[in-house]
């Protein structure tokens, strides 16, 4: 056979069977989301969970591979059953972004457990089934793709009759195509949900198992990687269409293994995100929806609470900021100038989170790839074109402001949840690109010696220095936003958030208020990004990842959502507190994702209220 | 024509106050249903007649008054445990399951039921009472008119066998021929001894079938009496069509 | 008079249904048109349309001669189309003032500068600076909303910087009334102004509608409530499915049969036999009830 005949037959074997985990995994969102509306990001915890259940099981217990399986549906299913409850079940009645934000807390804290049980490092996994290569045509076949193929297709055929033969597969029906109707036949909606997230956790562990196995490692960071190859084969699919999902799955998984036998396999994520962006900005509803029938109804797409936020007076955020200046001098402890160095780096980050999913309602989870865009942008100015710090730091805004707005500007047409998804995707499209393009980048082994920072020609390089560099950034950051809040832009901001469907027949521009929201909080991510960089000397595609993304918004949310003071003492909070209780600091993620699901839960307006 | 229930009513709703946020549905509303009737509620737009229908269900929460059916006080009660004490619904726009067929949408109507053989019996009935819905039986319920939707509707209530089938104006939407059918259809089913909620804005057509009437605007029942009274009435179309903003004289 | 407001055989579907189906009518300054029928008649679509929130299929909208349906909703703003919704759509998270003073932001300065980059940069070192046309047209923008607050007496004046979604439904109706005042419309399109309002409120706005005809303010109305209807419209479209089929001064509207029947449904062909032997007349004059007059406070 003509080896570009058998390269092409071979990455088609290769998609498929890729393809046939992503569909497994993406299968439980869309049931999910079919019956309770959700996205559900702590389904990637769940196949991490699955993956790592299926590993103790079997190098360490030497149980068959059969009672394996077993066990890995059922402690996912418990699992399900735990975010059902927790995540969803008890938000009845919040915000509609409430459940999700609540997920994402989750899968902080699963992930986080999983770490700490089994450590961060990648455990090989190696696969316990005869290998046995067949050839079929010219191309090769293992043990391991036919049981992949075999247990999808079983769990297929198994999933078709389950929805078409039985009663609770039908109640299971009825309540995703019409959940009011559904009750008014006597369906328990609620139990329902809960067999619903036992069975797509059930599918998710498993599909985490079968991946394991494939690529004979499991480490703790596939859970995220999954989540978003989830959302992408969902995506494609229609949210809530099942058999969508999985031709979903398979396409994502073909596409992925086409591009990495064209490019290299590097490229294979960014392939995912990007078709993850061009699907939801070409077609929202996946590529097998219709038209919609109505326009869009009013949706809360952030998460502000009716409640009056606290307005700290003048004087004591003067004392307080003059309080913070003195530190260095009074304290000069470099561990305490360390952390709170931190600290306001956080906090300028939070201050660019909480301007757009705050002020204006569009729910970020990518502020890491503005930071990224900072750091990288005054990274090479000084490194390569020599130019000096302060220089650097200032174009280095600039440069996050339009390439940042210019990433995002595809997802300016969708609401809600989606825009989270879509941020998401492009925080990571940065890293990947990142990753990808050598030439600029240095790729996998980042910018090193990056200069220090320094002002007029002082090098800040002791703790106090860096300390004051932050400081400075912070409330120079502060200042202007707090300034742009007071002014009509902040009222259209604010208005856009609260309804944009009014907001748009009083002739607010959404697309330019948008554009100004993240032009304004890409450039303060971006000073973040570029200042860490020259603190550190050294980054690379990993010093910014979607964690960031997260435990800024976190923050955020913490301090009050839309709340400048309230970010900045959010920042504090979560930056300085694991740092008191010292045994804290390998909880550190645990705390953030329990932070989060407390907050959600009991204190929706955060410490110092949404504003 | 009975004017007033003999014996304890089979729905009987006490002084019903409800809220959408800030705003008030209803004001202390009254209505009650006796064993055997139908009964119509009339209201033009906005009088707060579907949410009557969605307090009865329990898919929306009083926040003061008692709903009481067969006997038990159901304020408050989840939507399935109203449903298993013998309430069937039609709601309105028919809310048919669109991609199950006409034989699984009939069939859930019966998911509390674990009677199998009867529920297959009845099943033959109700496709012997719809002949057009046994014609598609393997269709998809969201292929079919709107007529047929209707009869599927108001079939897959029935196949819950309940004590009071609760319908959300059954004739919104259908072609005349349709509309008539349905109320014939409405009138048989009563006389196999079910009783009839109906909430109509089609006042003429459901007087018509009616025993008795209410007339809600604004929240409150501001007339009610036998059908045939009301039919007569010019205050009613003035009441129903909410033509009047001033204070009832 | 030359129409104000003309809509020319304007049509939207939704998957092939007809929402709104071929409807054409003038407005001339100062009239009154309120659009009645039953529900899902098409009314608050055809709202949807003539305030740019949603495109036509098919058919033109034009203001004062100048074509409108192409244009995106900021643009229809700035030309002189406000509307009020259905169920009252305020800024909740705003305070009344704030409110109002969105109503007037198409007519701010730096709303007509475009989207170019340029001009967003623009907008932000004004937000920055504050520079004096812009602090002056801040300072006019909240006399005037004042101003207009003032109408409805002290309903709103003490609450002026409370959060919108600590007001009572009637008084967020009064807002979103102001708000869009505020833009100082050539055309206001109010939608069920009144619904959800007690006796009282439903005559106080009532009479705060009369001051606004006063004014020869524009005014297209969507309403139930029939009385106020006859009280307050120059003419009326009656809609059913989409279609207008009936139009002309509220007399002769109140006595075609079309509309009886769309609004009350029609009588059976076969009435059934009446078991009480009581004979089952039709609506003798169903209108006859209506000239109950409203009461102005």
């Amino acid at each position: 056979m003509d080896s570009f005949l058998r390269t092409v037959a071979d990455q088609t074997v290769n998609g498929l069977v890729i393809g046939n985990i992503y569909a497994l995994t993406a299968v439980g969102l869309a049931l999910i989301f079919g019956v309770s509306n959700l996205i559900n990001f702590a389904h990637g915890s769940v196949y991490l969970i699955g993956a790592y259940v299926g590993w103790v099981a079997i190098t360490w217990l030497h149980w068959p591979f059969v009672v394996t399986l077993v066990a890995v549906a059922l402690s996912c299913a418990a699992i399900g059953l735990v975010i059902e409850r927790v995540g969803l079940r008890d938000l009845q009645g919040s915000a509609r972004i409430a459940p999700l934000l609540s997920t994402i807390g989750l899968s902080f804290a699963f992930d986080q457990i999983v770490q700490l049980a089994f450590t961060a490092n990648p455990q090989s996994f190696a696969s316990p089934l005869p290998d046995t290569r067949w050839q079929v045509g010219g191309v090769t076949i293992g043990t391991l793709d036919v049981l992949i193929a075999a247990i999808s297709l079983g769990v297929a055929a198994a999933l078709f009759a389950f929805l078409r033969f039985t009663r609770l597969g039908w109640a299971l029906r009825a309540t995703a195509q019409d959940r009011d109707a559904a009750q008014q036949m006597g369906v328990d909606v609620n139990r329902v949900q809960q067999v619903t997230f036992a069975l797509a956790s059930a599918l998710g562990g498993l599909a985490g198992l079968l991946v394991g196995l494939y690529f004979n490692t499991v480490y703790p960071t596939m859970s995220f990687q999954a989540g978003l190859k989830g959302f992408a084969a969902n995506l494609l699919g229609g949210l809530g269409n099942v058999p969508g999902t999985v031709v979903g799955g398979l396409v994502l998984g073909l596409i992925e293994s086409y591009g990495v036998a064209v490019l290299s396999s590097t490229y294979r994520n960014l392939f995912a995100f990007l078709v993850l962006i061009v699907v939801l900005v070409w077609r929202p509803r996946g590529m097998f929806s219709r038209e919609r029938t109505l326009p869009p109804e009013t949706l809360t797409g952030t998460f502000i609470s009716n409640s009056r936020p606290v307005r700290l007076p003048p004087i004591l955020l003067a004392a307080v900021t003059a309080f913070a200046v003195i530190i260095p001098v009074v304290l000069p402890d470099p561990y305490i100038l360390q952390v709170l160095t931190n600290a306001w780096l956080l906090g300028l980050v939070a201050l660019s989170v909480t301007l757009v999913t705050g002020t204006t309602g569009q729910t970020s989870l990518g502020q890491a790839g503005f930071m990224a865009i900072g750091a990288y942008s005054s990274a090479l100015l000084t490194l390569r074109a020599g130019w000096p710090f302060e220089l650097a730091l200032a174009a280095a805004a600039g440069i996050s402001a339009v390439v940042g707005t210019m990433l995002v500007l595809p997802a300016f047409r969708l609401r809600a949840h989606y825009v989270a998804i879509a941020t998401l995707g492009i925080g990571e499209i940065v890293n990947q690109a990142i990753l990808n393009w050598d030439s600029l980048t240095n790729g996998v082994l980042g910018l090193v010696n990056i200069p220090p920072a320094s002002l007029f020609g002082i090098e800040l390089v002791t703790p106090a220095g860096l300390y004051w560099g932050a400081l400075a950034l912070l409330t120079l950051v502060y200042l202007v936003q707090s300034r742009l809040l007071r002014s009509p832009l902040g009222r259209t901001w604010r208005a856009l958030r609260d309804d944009d469907v009014a907001a748009r027949a009083y002739g607010i521009n959404l697309n330019r208020y948008k554009a100004l929201a993240f032009s304004v909080s890409a450039a303060a991510a971006g000073l973040a990004g570029a200042f860490t960089a020259h603190m550190y000397t050294y980054i690379n595609h990993e010093t910014f990842t979607s964690t960031t993304s997260v435990l800024a918004l976190t923050t955020a949310i913490l301090g009050g959502l839309g709340n400048l003071a309230g970010a900045i003492a959010g920042s504090v909070v979560l930056t300085v507190l694991p740092e008191l209780l010292r045994s804290w600091v390998d909880y550190r993620y645990l705390l953030y994702g329990i932070a989060l699901l407390v907050l959600i839960r009991y204190r929706p307006q955060g410490l110092l209220g949404t504003d | 024509m009975t004017q007033t229930i003999a014996g304890e009513p089979l729905l009987d709703i006490d002084a019903i106050d409800t809220y959408y946020g800030a705003m008030q549905v209803h004001f202390g509303l009254r209505l009650a249903v006796g064993v055997g009737e139908i009964v119509c509620l009339l209201g033009g737009n906005a009088s707060g007649k579907s949410t009557t229908m969605k307090v009865i269900l329990g898919l929306v929460r009083p926040r003061a008054g008692r709903v009481r059916f067969a006997g038990a006080d159901i304020t408050g009660w989840e939507t399935p445990r109203v449903i298993a004490r013998g309430l069937g619904s039609v709601p309105e726009a028919r809310r048919i399951f669109p991609a199950m067929t006409v034989r699984e949408n009939l069939l859930m109507g019966a998911y509390l039921r674990q009677d199998r053989a009867a529920v297959s019996e009845d099943l033959e009935r109700i496709l012997d009472l719809f002949p057009r819905l046994r014609e598609r039986l393997s269709q998809r319920g969201g292929v079919l008119s709107g007529g047929e939707q209707q009869m599927l509707a108001i079939g897959r209530a029935l196949m819950g066998r309940p004590r009071l089938i609760c319908m959300d104006e059954p004739t919104m939407g259908l072609s005349p021929l349709y509309v008539d059918r349905v109320l014939e259809l409405i009138q048989t089913i009563n006389r196999q001894g079910v009783t009839i909620f109906m909430v109509e804005q089609n006042a003429n057509l459901a007087l018509q079938i009616a025993h008795r009437g209410y007339v809600l605007q604004n929240g409150r029942i501001v007339l009610e009496g036998a059908a045939a009274a009301l039919l007569r009435s010019a205050e009613v179309q003035d009441a129903y069509l909410g033509g009047s903003a001033a204070p009832a004289a | 008079m030359n129409p104000q407001l003309v809509a020319h055989d304007l049509a939207r579907a939704f998957n092939g249904v007809h929402a709104v189906d071929g409807v054409s009518f003038e407005v001339a300054q100062g009239e009154t048109l309120s659009i009645i029928g039953p529900n899902g008649a098409g009314k608050t679509t055809l709202f949807n349309l003539l305030s740019g929130l949603d495109q036509p299929t098919r058919g033109s909208i034009t203001l004062d001669g100048q074509p409108l349906a192409a244009l995106g909703a900021d643009r229809f703003a700035a030309l002189g189309v406000a509307r009020t919704f259905q169920h009252g759509r305020v800024f909740g998270n705003l305070s009344v003032l704030d409110n109002v003073l969105i109503g007037a932001h198409a007519r701010r300065r730096l709303a007509h500068i475009g989207s170019t980059p340029l001009a967003i940069l623009a907008e932000l070192a004004a937000g920055l600076v504050r520079p004096g046309f812009v602090a002056a047209e801040e300072r006019a923008f909240r006399a005037e909303a004042e101003s207009i607050l003032a109408l409805f007496g002290d309903r709103l004046l003490p609450r002026l910087h409370e959060p919108a979604h600590s007001l009572s439904y009637a008084n967020r109706r009064r807002v979103e009334l102001a708000r869009a005042l505020a833009a100082r419309p050539r055309v206001l399109l109010l939608d069920e102004p009144t619904a959800g309002m007690n006796l009282t409120e439903t005559a106080e706005a009532l009479a705060f509608i009369q001051r606004l005809q006063d004014r020869r303010l524009t005014i297209l109305l969507i309403e139930h409530k029939l009385s106020l209807v006859m009280t307050l419209s120059d003419r009326v479209l009656v809609m059913d499915d989409g279609r207008v089929i009936a139009a002309g001064v509220p007399e002769t509207v109140r006595t075609n049969p079309q509309v009886i029947e769309a609004y009350l449904g029609h009588a059976r062909r076969t009435p059934p036999e009446a078991e009480d032997g009581a004979t089952r007349a039709g609506p003798a004059d169903p209108f006859a009830a209506w000239n109950v007059p409203v009461v102005n406070p």
